[in-house]
């Protein structure tokens, strides 16, 4: 098929986040969404009572119902919550949206995301999210089994972990000229992340994201609406989600080199898989991004999340694609997580990141790329569903 | 080398008690996997279908614990309050060539300090300790585990 009623159909006109260091949040999960919607709103220049679609990804207890109610909007008309923890649904959530209104289910729909630790604990997830087979064997936490398929990626894919660090190098990089981000101020070179403590073996402390109180809102609306709202729209070209199925959901079982992957690859059948899709629905290719949002609970995924959409090669190559010099703003040949990211700026379960990327579309980014016309968002590497979305400029169109 | 001290919780079978002839198996020095009884297919982790010919008439098979080491990874931040007291360890994702190369999972019970490398040969040996519900499979490097026996 090659009419895509999606591309361009929708596209992100207000964006609001809030962050704060963990555990540190003045308001419960409700209050900071409410927030930063009407922040979002008001950025958008609409009236919250629009709002008629509501997208909250991975959890918390405020759903559309709810958050509707709150705001006493007009109408609900789309109330969703996206599966997949570990940010894998995090770019899905906003093609989510904008399905809603390419399909005339809503008209205006706000995607959303808030932690809070006083509210929902760590992350919002429960004490351990793995079974006994994990657990009997050292294994609790994301970053350990991340890590595990990391070092596959290292130890038998060749790819160098320099590659990593570049990653983490040109995150601090970028917040020094954020002040908002947490690392603002706070320099990070080669040698002090090298001398970083160990934390799960191949990741050092530098190469394992923040955790933040806080809140981030997008609202999207139609194409039509977008261009009466503002001049610069972050239009949706594409977004795709997914894994090949079993990927990471069978006890590290998954198939061949799936397993070091971040599961944006081909599906058991051979057929193309989420990068490629997402590809193929933009119409667009890995040379034609101008800046990229990848999320990094921890360095290893995202460098294989890049290998698997085609924006960096794999093996060896990594390593000399993946400098400092080519990953930062504005001059790099694919700077990425321009705000700090999660690792340097905040970690709002990664929609943060789509708040950068839209930035990188209007120009006012903190480190702007210049004539950036698309902007990539990546979600979640490794986790059991992962996903990604392509905005674009209006000349994208 | 390391003490693998008993631990208690909260490892064991599921709930729904799909997984109790691995754990089973565990008490009596066995390492069992399951197969689908239908196509012979060999399934890890537990599951209540075979993925590859939708059968639900699965079994158990006894497998050597002998095997490859697929990945590993060694913890140094304590994650789990139950391993807090012996970091850092070892993990290692291990591929059973006998089992058309399913893996599994398990503490490295020796040399925490030398890094294992992808390939390396591991056995397992059954770790009954004192006072823990259940047995756990740990592994050695081959060569550590001959020269014990030497
Ligand atoms: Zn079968």
């Amino acid at each position: 098929m090659s009419a895509n009623i999606m591309r361009g159909a929708a596209a992100v006109v207000g964006v609001a986040e809030q962050h704060y260091k963990r555990g540190e949040a003045p308001h419960s999960e409700k209050r900071m969404t409410l927030e930063v919607i009407l922040q979002a709103c008001a950025d958008a220049g609409i009236s919250p009572r629009e709002i008629d679609g509501f997208v909250s990804y991975a959890g918390g207890a405020n759903d559309g119902a709810i958050v509707g109610g709150a705001l006493l909007i007009d109408e609900l008309r789309w109330s969703n919550m996206m599966w997949g923890g570990g940010g894998g649904s995090v770019a899905a959530a906003i093609t989510n949206a904008a399905t809603a209104i390419a399909t005339g289910q809503a008209d205006c729909v706000v995607v959303y995301r808030a932690m809070s630790q006083a509210d929902t604990g760590r992350l919002g997830y429960a004490k351990y999210h793995y079974g006994s087979h994990f657990l009997a064997h050292g294994i609790g936490s994301p970053a350990q089994i991340c890590a595990m398929r990391t070092q596959r990626m290292l130890e038998h894919g060749g790819v160098p972990r320099t590659a990593m660090r570049s990653l983490v190098l040109a995150s601090y990089q970028h917040a020094q000229s954020n002040p908002t981000a947490q690392g603002y101020g706070r320099p990070l070179d080669e040698e002090a992340y090298e001398n970083s403590r160990l934390i799960a073996e191949p990741f050092h402390l530098f190469d394992c994201s923040r955790e933040s109180d806080g809140a981030v809102a997008l609202v999207l609306v139609s194409a039509e609406r977008a261009k009466t709202l503002r001049s610069d729209p972050a239009y949706l070209l594409a977004g795709a989600q997914g894994a090949p199925g079993g990927y990471s959901e069978l006890i590290d079982n998954d198939l061949g080199e799936q397993y070091m992957s971040a599961g944006f690859g081909p599906a058991n059948n051979g057929k193309p898989g989420v990068a490629e899709r997402l590809w193929s629905a933009a119409g667009l290719g890995p040379d034609d991004v101008d800046v990229v949002q990848v999320y990094e609970n921890f360095s290893g995924p995202a460098v294989a999340a890049l290998i698997d959409h085609g924006l960096c090669p794999p093996g060896e190559a990594a390593g000399t694609f993946m400098t400092v010099e080519n990953l930062t703003a504005p001059n790099g040949k694919l700077p990425l997580n321009t705000s700090g990211g999660n690792l340097a700026d905040s970690f709002i379960n990664g929609l943060n990141l789509a708040v950068e990327a839209v930035r990188q579309i209007r120009g006012t980014s903190t480190n702007p790329v210049d004539g950036a016309k698309t902007s990539l968002f990546i979600g979640g590497p490794m986790a059991p569903l992962v996903s990604s979305v392509l905005f674009g400029h209006e000349e994208t169109l | 080398m390391t003490a693998t001290e008993p631990v208690v919780e909260p490892w064991g079978p599921t709930p729904d008690g799909l997984d109790g002839p691995y754990w089973d198996g565990l008490r009596v020095d066995e390492l069992r996997l399951q197969r689908c009884n239908e196509c012979s297919t060999w399934i890890w982790g537990p599951q209540a279908i075979c993925g590859h010919c939708h059968s639900f008439d699965l079994g158990w098979e006894t497998v050597e614990p002998s095997g490859t080491v697929y990945s590993w990874n060694r913890s140094w931040y304590p994650y789990m309050d139950e391993y807090a007291d012996r970091l850092p360890y070892v993990t290692v994702l291990v591929e059973l060539p006998q089992a058309d190369g399913r893996r599994v999972l398990g503490i490295l019970a020796d040399d925490v300090e030398t890094n294992p490398e992808i390939g390396d040969r591991v056995v397992g040996v059954f770790e009954h300790s004192e006072g823990a519900p259940w047995p756990l499979l740990r592994w050695r490097r081959a060569a550590t585990a001959e020269g014990e026996k030497g």
